[in-house]
């Protein structure tokens, strides 16, 4: 073995907590680095029975699709065994003005001609009815009526319409700890951490456990959620909240049994805006999962669990047997990431209120991120750690300015909630620039610098064209050729989202066929 | 339409069907087979799988023509060669589950008769019942049709439950040119990855051959030449000639 620790190869990686966080990361990492044993990568997964997952984040993005297939388990089994559903963007209810026909949606399909041309402004300048997704998306044709993403006959992993999945999650963590321990070779240690030893570089060197164990390891990833008891207790690396910017600091969250076996499954998350946050409803196989996320400045629990109660009455879904669970939300992520050799991934990192369902491809990127990054040897840690923390403060801040974008558009008077949030000093500076940028200016590629953006123009543009908002393009910079292509997209749009609608099935209808059947590799 | 009615001794008494294939059969282009016909259909027919719509399974399918309703084996009223898939022959019949069966045996089935079925006939044609009310020899054999096509239909799915998870099927790409220029591009049809075959460890290559399935999937495999022989019919019946060009039938790729 090397005498120096900066010539010490990083072949021993210990994921401290076991949540979704530690075992997707637990996973990525065996996929990616199958070779095990004396001259391989060991991947020890190590956590406490006295701390159950916390199980947020039933949303997920695409990117979860590449995620699965690269830790090698199947969409059959994953979609059996998480009582997942497919999940084709979000709907929003009540956002803008809560008018009757306040709504929108924000489909992953993209925008058509999205690779080549900007059609928004020719969307614009039209009559703007049907609304911006509707017209250049055949994909909100698919939500709305609550079909499925794709046939019995598509291959695994494959759509006729890009999508997501809901998930239960505490089903997730299981599923995916089996397949990472019973095909990918990670050791899997029921155990309490007491002492955390660092060496003289201020590296962590070993775990001290309760059963009196040492595990000793050259990278570290804390996964140990809100505890984060590397990157936070050991470490000390502060918590930067942006309570400032997002309000939103408690929910509530109930399970919904459907009232009738195969009742219907929506393909979207709904998210219908209430006085003082907003209300999510997510639709598995076996339940919704439904809350309120609200701000304790505003409106207090007893006056935000009634608020919850109405949305379900209204629904006919109020029952006396629901449990209502309190859950804190402290909007905020570290300052740093990565410090020395422990680097922090899922709740350990930072949470943002569940608007866009960022939790969980955060995990993804972040994952990817340190199987592409992980360091040759221990003298390339700081090099390391310098890029992760670079693109992950962004992606923090963009996701943050991402979701106070949903506020920040929107006309509602009814509550000091929804007024505050369009106060100049709650809206970051980078936002704000953007905003006056898209005055005159449709959301674009480059508006955006990274390689992967979280949320990309696409984005953007289905959340400022679907709360009502305008940009005035200056016709110099119109062509007709463009105008010709836009009308011809949004026909073929409308043409296409007919013809796929009248050959998919119901999302309940498909899941209940690949419950049974399951699905084809190819 | 198809109005499928469970069979009855009395009320079907009189009831005549002929036995051939008719009008009804020149209405698709693959036709579903089971693995125990595979090696009368070599005789004549190109096998593949497709994707059933139900369930997203593979399944063994004869190919009869290039277009949607083009079956080029029916060819002037008749089927021109001499083996007729069972899944044409049981027409107009198939089984239903049997109404009012009783609890646990769910499983109970009955032979229906599609009475919109241009075979249903009064004067010519076969019996199905007997003056005593016994089922015909007609109707007997039927009968042993379907239920072989209920236990070739498990059969089959085995088997191509067991291809898949071995990846030993894989999409193909038939792209044909006519003698009239004109082109056809059939997809949606599978057929066994010789690659992945070849590759295959011993164990799971015995485990086939023990299955029985190896002869079956070999089968499969001999049976691609027949794609040029229905090229060949479309031809004659495009201008009279043969082709001037063989189809190419190559891997489709990745999926």
């Amino acid at each position: 073995m090397p005498d120096r620790p900066e010539q010490q190869p990083v072949r021993r990686i210990v994921v401290v907590g076991g949540g979704t966080a530690g075992w997707i990361t637990a996973g990525v990492l065996a996929s990616r680095y199958p070779r095990r044993g004396e001259d391989g990568v060991t991947i020890t997964l190590i956590e406490s029975r006295q701390q159950p997952p916390i199980g947020v984040g039933e949303g997920t993005w695409p990117t979860i699709r590449a995620t699965l297939k690269q830790i090698g388990v199947t969409e059959t089994d994953f979609l059996r065994e998480c009582d997942a559903s497919f999940k084709q963007g979000s709907q929003f209810v009540n956002w803008a003005d809560a008018s009757d026909s306040d709504t929108y949606w924000h489909p992953f399909t993209l925008p058509a001609d999205y690779a080549d041309r900007n059609l928004a402004p020719y969307w614009l300048e039209g009559p703007r009815n049907p609304g911006f997704a509707p017209s250049l998306c055949f994909q909100t044709e698919l939500c709305g009526r609550g079909l499925a993403p794709k046939q019995i006959t598509t291959p695994e992993f494959a759509g006729l319409a890009n999508y997501a999945y809901h998930l239960d999650a505490g089903k997730f963590g299981p599923f995916l700890q089996k397949h990472c321990v019973g095909k990918l070779g990670v050791t899997h240690v029921y155990d309490e951490i007491v002492q955390v030893q660092s060496d003289d570089r201020g590296h962590i060197s070993h775990l001290v456990t309760k059963s009196g164990n040492l595990l000793a390891a050259d990278l570290f990833i804390d996964c140990s959620g809100f505890s984060a008891l590397l990157i936070g207790k050991h470490l000390g690396v502060p918590f930067l909240s942006r309570k400032d910017v997002l309000f939103i600091d408690k929910a509530w969250a109930v399970q919904i049994p459907y009232r009738e076996d195969a009742g219907p499954i929506a393909s979207a998350t709904i998210s219908t805006a209430q006085s003082s946050g907003w209300v999510w409803d997510i639709g598995l196989t076996t339940r919704r999962g439904v809350g309120y996320v609200f701000s304790s400045n505003y409106v207090s629990d007893d006056a935000a669990l009634e608020e919850l109660k109405a949305y379900l009455a209204v629904r006919g879904d109020l029952s006396p047997g629901l449990s209502f669970r309190n859950i804190p939300i402290n909007s905020g992520y570290r300052q740093e990431l990565w410090v020395g050799n422990c680097v922090a991934v899922g709740l350990s990192a930072g949470f943002l209120e569940p608007l866009e369902a960022s939790a969980i491809v955060m995990i993804e990127l972040s994952a990817k991120s340190i199987a592409n990054l992980l360091p040759g040897c221990g003298g390339g840690m700081q090099h390391a750690a310098r890029i992760f923390n670079d693109t992950f403060r962004y992606r923090w801040e963009r996701i943050v300015d991402f979701l106070k974008l949903h506020y920040v558009l929107s006309r509602r008077t009814d509550s000091g909630f929804w007024i505050d949030n369009r106060s100049r000093e709650s809206i970051p500076d980078s936002l704000r620039e953007g905003l006056e940028f898209w005055r005159h200016h449709c959301p674009w590629h480059e508006d955006f610098s990274h390689r992967e953006e979280v949320f990309s123009a696409a984005s953007y543009q289905y959340v400022l064209y679907g709360m009502g908002f305008r940009t005035e393009t200056g016709p110099w910079l119109l062509s007709d050729s463009d105008r010709n292509r836009a009308r011809e997209a949004m026909s073929e749009t409308a043409r296409h989202a007919k013809a796929l609608g009248a050959t998919l099935p119901g999302n309940r209808d498909l899941l209940t066929r690949i419950h049974r059947y399951g699905l084809q590799k190819i | 339409m198809v109005n499928l009615v469970a069979l009855d001794s009395q009320t079907h008494r009189n009831l005549r069907v002929a036995p051939r294939p008719t009008r009804e059969c020149a209405e698709f282009n693959v036709v579903s087979v089971i693995p125990r016909e595979f090696p009368r259909l070599l005789a004549h027919y190109p096998i593949f799988f497709t994707k059933s719509a139900d369930s997203g399974r593979f399944e063994p399918a004869a190919l009869l023509g290039f277009e949607r309703k083009e079956n080029l084996f029916f060819v002037n009223g008749r089927w021109d060669v001499a083996y007729v898939p069972l899944q044409i022959q049981r027409q107009p019949f198939s089984l239903i589950p049997r109404r009012n069966a009783p609890a646990g045996n769910q499983a109970a089935l009955d032979v229906a008769i599609d009475l919109d079925s241009s075979n249903i006939q009064t004067q010519e044609g076969e019996r199905l019942f007997l003056d005593d009310g016994g089922p015909s020899k007609f109707l007997q054999d039927i009968t042993s049709i379907l239920s072989a096509l209920v236990s070739g239909s498990r059969e089959a799915y085995a088997f191509t439950g067991r291809l898949a998870e071995l990846d030993l099927i894989e999409p193909v790409r038939i792209d044909v040119e006519f003698v009239d220029r004109s082109e056809a591009k059939l997809e949606g049809l599978y057929w066994i990855a010789a690659a992945a075959l070849k590759a295959l460890p011993a164990a799971q290559l015995a485990e086939l051959r023990d299955r029985g399935f190896l002869e079956w999937l070999y089968f499969q495999m001999a049976s691609v030449s027949h794609v040029s022989g229905v090229v060949a019919r479309k031809n004659q019946l495009l201008s009279g000639v043969t082709a001037v060009r063989g189809p190419e039938v190559r891997n489709a790729g990745p999926a």
